[in-house]
């Protein structure tokens, strides 16, 4: 087949990738952020290669499949330390990062140039709720209101009004476990009234989040504080580069991720990295203060959480190594979502200083029966999953806001393996199937 | 002769515009179903989408109105004053009434609060 010149220049751009966030599929992510050529968009119409990066369990490959069918032909799948459905068995499986990228941006060249057949749609091309033709409109039933077109029932004006009176049909969606502005795996159903959260409720929780194994060793004897310090500074930083995202804030997005994977950051480049967010109107988008946690909801969720809501908690403070550096917990008053993410900005500066300080003095810890993970402090038990409190944090607010606060909120589970072992493939396929067990 | 040479203006305008149309998608297939359902990241909808949604700019439209029209009468009236007099002042006095009912309402949803 002759190819077009419009063909050989879509082969020729940026390869959009849709990418399903499996279990601990997020550090590759990351790298193909910062990679020129791909490009990682939010919606599968938008994409000719949907990336399937870590297991997924068995039990959402329904949801998987119906993001498979929305990508517009032709398009490829690309499994990243995960197991293809069985319909796909012969799609293409990467399980080393270093070549991810150019397997991506090989597959849309083929692709385009027609050297790729598409992938073949998985679900059958019938209505999901068939037209049912009663009525006298053809609406499904009696009366304006009374059909199901399409065999769904018509949004209906069912819940009374939460915010002033204005009561507006209610519109309820189920969200996830694949939808970019949740955290990875977080499955909800929501109940719109306009753009207001009139219910929330959790059906699946976020993936467990693997952390680096200096956190890990940690609970084992002590580790350089330097070491400990930067890996939490990179945590918060890919943390503030998801938000950034969702706030559309991509070029600070990725100045953020580009200062997450330095590896001697300067804690003046945060403090620029501050003023740019300011003057971006970033925190004007969280100054009305929404998302405030009382002070029992803050000490559960710990971490950033508790700090910005004024609870001086932090194992750091236990350690005789972080006193000789002369920590002391920062904390803000609100605990609303600018208040959090002025203390994860403050709490990165503060990281990267403690490690230049300790770096100097080789600092090690000297308590092993506790750490302080970014997600809070780890001790007997690890920080588990407190997505749950979204159900009565987030009914009243409106979606921009809901979302800003959730993206502010760290509430996923810790998970039992480190970073690098959780990376391995058989340990996320592992993880997948525990899951579904 | 005219209407005939407009009438062909319309019928090649719309052809072109239909021929635009139909070249690039004369070789793509309808999407399918799943393909056309709304994205939710592997979730479904349980409601239909028609749903009615309130326009939140409505009362503060009604306040637009309500004072535009009342310089949009004024200014002919203010012209009629000195011939018309007493009668003016009562047709204006009516108008204005009226007017304030929709101001009344405004205040009522809230439109002078400042949010």
């Amino acid at each position: 087949m002759a190819v077009s010149w419009l063909q050989r220049l879509a082969a020729r751009a940026s390869v959009p990738v849709f990418p399903v966030r499996g279990m601990h599929g997020e550090e590759v992510l990351y790298r193909l952020a910062l990679t020129p050529g791909v490009e990682l968009v939010d919606s599968p119409r938008h994409a000719s290669i949907l990336l399937v990066a870590g297991g997924v369990p068995p039990d959402q490959y329904g949801a998987l499949r119906r993001v498979h069918d929305q990508l517009p032909a032709p398009f490829a799948t690309l499994w990243y330390r995960s197991q293809p459905l069985d319909e796909l068995a012969s799609a293409t499986r990467i399980d080393d990062p270093d070549v991810l990228s150019g397997a991506l941006k090989a597959m849309h060249h083929e692709l385009m140039c027609g050297k790729r057949g598409s992938s073949p749609r998985l679900l059958p091309d019938e209505p999901p709720n068939p037209w049912e033709g009663l009525g006298d409109d053809g609406h499904g039933g009696e009366g304006m209101m009374g059909g199901v077109p399409y065999g769904r029932p018509m949004a209906m004006n069912m819940h009374d009004d939460i915010r002033d009176g204005l009561t507006l049909d209610s519109l309820t969606v189920t969200l996830g476990p694949f939808l970019p502005m949740l955290p990875p795996g977080l499955s909800v159903e929501v109940t719109l009234q306009g753009d207001l959260i009139q219910t929330w409720t959790t059906r699946d929780p976020p993936y467990p989040i693997a952390l680096e194994s200096v956190f890990f060793q940690a609970l084992q004897g002590p580790v350089p504080i330097a070491e400990l310090e930067r890996a939490m500074a990179r945590y918060h930083l890919k943390h503030l580069y998801f938000a950034l995202r969702l706030a559309g804030l991509e070029a600070l997005a990725l100045t953020a991720l580009r200062l997450a994977f330095e590896s001697h950051s300067n804690p003046k480049r945060v403090a620029t990295l501050r003023r740019r967010l300011v003057r971006s109107g970033f925190f004007g988008l969280t100054t009305t203060g929404q998302g405030r946690l009382d002070e029992e909801t803050a000490r559960r969720v710990g971490g950033v959480a508790a700090r910005a809501a004024g609870l001086e908690e932090d194992w750091r403070s236990e350690d005789e190594g972080y006193r000789q550096l002369g920590f002391r917990p920062l904390t803000q008053r609100q605990g609303d979502t600018g208040a959090r993410w002025r203390q994860t900005l403050a709490e990165v500066e503060q990281s990267l200083q403690l490690a230049a300080q300790a770096e100097q003095d080789a600092t090690h810890t000297r308590h092993s029966d506790g750490v302080e993970t970014p997600r809070g402090t780890w001790h007997r038990q690890w920080p588990e999953d407190q997505s749950t409190l979204l159900d009565d944090l987030l009914p009243g607010l409106e979606w921009d806001e809901a979302l800003s606060t959730l993206a502010s909120l760290d509430l996923v589970p810790l998970s039992p393996w480190s970073l690098e072992e959780a990376s391995g493939a058989p340990v996320a396929q592992a993880i997948a199937e525990e899951r579904r067990a | 002769m005219e209407l005939l040479t407009l009438f062909f203006i319309v019928l090649i305008a719309a052809g072109l515009g239909l021929l635009i149309q139909w070249l690039p998608m004369r070789h793509q297939p309808m999407p399918t179903y799943p393909q056309r359902a709304p994205f939710l990241g592997g979730g479904l909808p349980e409601t239909h989408a028609w749903n009615r949604y309130h326009t939140r700019y409505y009362p503060m439209t009604i306040l637009l109105i309500a004072f535009e029209m009342e310089m949009m009468f004024m200014y002919p009236w203010a012209v009629v004053f000195v011939e018309q007099g007493m009668k003016a002042v009562m047709e204006m006095g009516m108008f204005l009434a009226i007017l304030s009912v929709g101001i009344v309402y405004g205040w009522r949803e809230g439109v002078f609060k400042w949010q």
